[in-house]
């Protein structure tokens, strides 16, 4: 397969600042970071001054800023939905976006991961999402598609998004993290694959990339949940919108992978104190599974903002009556879609 | 939640590894710390009066091709013949609840940390515990120690379903076709993937037979491996004819396929010009086959495997008969197949004991 090249003009890194002191964070991060640009958008409701340190190349985005962009839409970009804000004004073809609790991982070899030159691999080679690969990706050194796969889906398809994991703390919810305190991921799976058509999968914000040219507009800042916290397990915002984007690129035959890279992920809140919070959250996916199983699109959205919109109307008229923050999360994606379209294109 | 760390069980009484071989069983002696305790079924392919040493200490039975022809009588024109392909009638004649198979070419590998792999014990574990086809869960088999169900993963799916099929892998020689082969004669898979996940619902894999293991009394008789070989147009797409109606059955009533650990070692590389020329139509006809079997969609009453399998085979020959008389064929045998494996499986019998060693 031909090499990749990552071109630095091609990436924004997109970070949320949940903490105001990001020194130790993107000092550990500058080997990797330091050759493209950030933006950093810090959560509205921090109070604290950001602590930047120098040699970077970063925009910053302060609550003044999200306000002054996008008006009385700036409730869309509190907590973790604050590094939205930062797809929005982003001009990159590719965006990656860490939570500001991870830090490089090492590989099995004792490597640093560099985890923006992964995901643009994987943003950058097809993805094949129609017939399962058993040796992943087909497209990685060292491995190809295997005896039985079909030559014609070999081309595969554009990838849009890649998700990936986690060392040490895995995105695990809380119930789960509250039972096993003392869990640590420590397997390192050596592999990246594509998660096929019409399967769903909870999208961690915590480690992503995506394209953003392709599907910018379909990760939405949408769902929020009453008692949304600045925790990850209380939060459900990253979980629908990737419900929505892999509906979305399944429709619009783009890719999903997911797999590597790896970012390690470091202690913050305690999981049985977020069990309260987090209920709200579980109580939700139950709802929303069978309807993204069955959601359709017509022949006429050919774009993610179409999508995007025709989604907001049949979460209004189907999930609507069952929760109102359903209610809330499709006028959001409307919302959304029009910002996108005023702030979001050039 | 994920699994206990009890011991995974021997089921050395309710496992059968079936081995179809036209050489001979040299390899065993290695595998023998890990398959001694189990019986074996010897499918000895070719000519029949060649005598096939099976090493000393092992439990086993043997058929070759008048043994077949011997117990099925005119249905043993369903089992192919100069193909390991005929190893699934191992599978019909085994009367233990979980099949291992496995190719006389597969030896013992050993994992990063240079310990040899027990993939049986492996295949054991990954067909004991669920398997979760209706959401992905980007840790892999949250069953696995060590892993676990993802922030966002629905509670109500938590349960999974029961496991049918669980594909193992190779290192070194990689299950590539002939034209990957005479492309890349020297690629050896080195990257050992430490994880099994589950093939979602409704999705397809090319599925090898080198290494499998699958649990007879929920999908046996789906494992048809097909009329390949001598006198057939085609051959190498045994394993793969098996998976796609496995998968597409294992979708319909609701059981897992898992995919990934264990490896084992893949020692000879098969002749790509041999292969070619054996593979030759089944890359223009899977570009159609393939469809056919995402599309296809079996009435709610296919309640049994049984069932579904002749339903298929309906269909199948319906949309394909016309196309090459080997479909028809193979919808036949299909048939074939379904009746033998209800007449040598009856489902009044009690678990009766091994069959004669030859």
């Amino acid at each position: 397969m031909a090499q990749v090249t990552i071109n630095e003009n091609e990436v924004d890194i997109v970070i949320g600042a949940l903490h105001s002191d990001l020194k130790s964070f993107l000092n550990e991060w500058k080997p990797i970071f330091s050759r493209f640009h950030l933006i950093i958008v810090k959560d509205p409701d921090l109070k604290e001054e950001l602590q930047i340190p120098g040699g970077f190349s970063a925009d910053v985005y302060t609550k003044s800023d999200i306000e002054r962009v996008v008006g009385s839409s700036a409730v869309l970009f509190s907590g973790y939905s604050c590094r939205y804000f930062g797809f929005l004004v982003s001009r990159k073809k590719y965006v990656v976006c860490v939570d500001d609790d991870c830090v490089p991982a090492k590989d099995t070899a004792g490597n640093m991961v560099d985890p923006v030159a992964q995901h643009i691999v994987n943003l950058k080679t097809p993805a094949t999402p129609f017939f399962f690969n058993t040796l992943y990706d087909p497209f990685r050194k060292g491995a190809d598609f295997v005896r039985g796969y079909p030559f014609s889906l070999r081309t595969g398809v554009d990838c849009a998004l890649s998700c990936g994991l986690w060392l040490n703390l895995a995105d695990l919810d809380a119930p789960t993290q509250a039972l096993k305190p003392k869990e640590r991921n420590t397997r390192y799976v050596d592999a990246v694959l594509t998660v096929p058509v019409r399967s769903m999968l909870p999208v961690s914000g915590i480690n992503i990339a995506f394209n953003r040219e392709a599907i910018g507009p379909a990760l939405v800042p949408a769902l929020k949940l009453a008692g949304e916290g600045k925790f990850r397990w209380e939060t459900v915002e990253d979980i629908w919108s990737g419900m929505c984007v892999k509906v979305i690129c399944d429709h619009l035959a783009l890719g999903v992978k997911s797999g590597l890279p790896y970012v390690w992920r470091t202690e913050r809140g305690n999981a049985i104190e977020s069990l309260k919070k987090e209920w709200e959250g579980v109580k939700l996916m139950e709802e929303v599974v069978p309807f993204f199983q069955s959601v359709r699109f017509s022949q006429s959205a050919t774009t993610a903002e179409a999508c995007v919109l025709e989604m907001a109307k049949t979460v209004k008229e189907k999930l609507g009556k069952v929760d109102p923050m359903f209610s809330r999360a499709a006028e959001a994606m409307e919302e959304w879609v029009k910002l996108w379209k005023s702030v979001g294109s050039s | 939640m994920a699994s206990s760390v009890l011991p995974t069980p021997l089921l050395k009484d309710e496992l059968d590894i079936v081995i179809p071989t036209i050489r001979n069983l040299d390899f065993l002696e290695m595998w023998r710390p890990f398959f001694q305790p189990y019986h074996l079924i010897i499918i000895q392919d070719g000519d029949p009066s060649k005598k096939i040493n099976v090493p000393e200490g092992f439990d086993y039975e043997l058929y070759n091709r008048n043994d077949i022809n011997r117990i099925l009588g005119p249905k043993a024109s369903c089992i192919s013949f100069k193909d390991s392909a005929c190893r699934c009638f191992g599978f019909m004649v085994s009367k233990k609840k979980y099949i291992y198979t496995i190719d006389d070419d597969c030896f013992v590998a050993k994992d990063p940390s240079g310990k040899e792999i027990n993939a049986l014990q492996q295949h054991i574990k990954n067909l004991l515990s669920p398997s979760t086809p209706y959401f992905f869960n980007t840790l892999y088999d949250p069953y696995a120690e060590g892993a676990d169900f993802v922030r966002g993963y629905p509670f109500s799916l938590r349960e999974g379903a029961p496991t049918a099929v669980s594909h193992g892998l190779w290192l070194n020689i990689p299950d590539y076709d002939a034209p990957t082969q005479l492309v890349k004669p020297m690629e050896r898979n080195t990257r050992y993937v430490d994880a099994v996940l589950t093939i979602p619902k409704g999705t397809l894999f090319p599925m090898c037979g080198m290494n499998l293991a699958f649990d007879r009394e929920l999908i046996g008789p789906a494992m048809y491996f097909g009329l390949m070989g001598d006198g057939q147009p085609i051959g190498r797409y045994d394993d793969m004819w098996a998976g796609w109606c496995t998968k597409v059955i294992c979708d319909h009533l609701g059981l897992g396929v898992k995919t990934g650990l264990p490896y084992i070692w893949h020692s000879k590389a098969s002749n790509p010009f041999v292969n070619l020329k054996k593979e030759y139509k089944g890359i223009f006809w899977q570009e159609d086959l393939i469809p056919f079997f995402q599309a296809v969609s079996l009435p709610k009453d296919c309640t049994t495997v049984q069932k579904c399998y002749i339903e298929l085979s309906k269909q199948f020959k319906e949309k394909f008969g016309k196309v090459d008389d080997y479909f028809n064929k193979l919808g036949d045998a299909m048939v074939t197949w379904i009746e033998a494996w209800d007449e040598l499986n009856p489902s009044a019998a009690a678990a009766l004991p091994n069959g004669p060693a030859k």
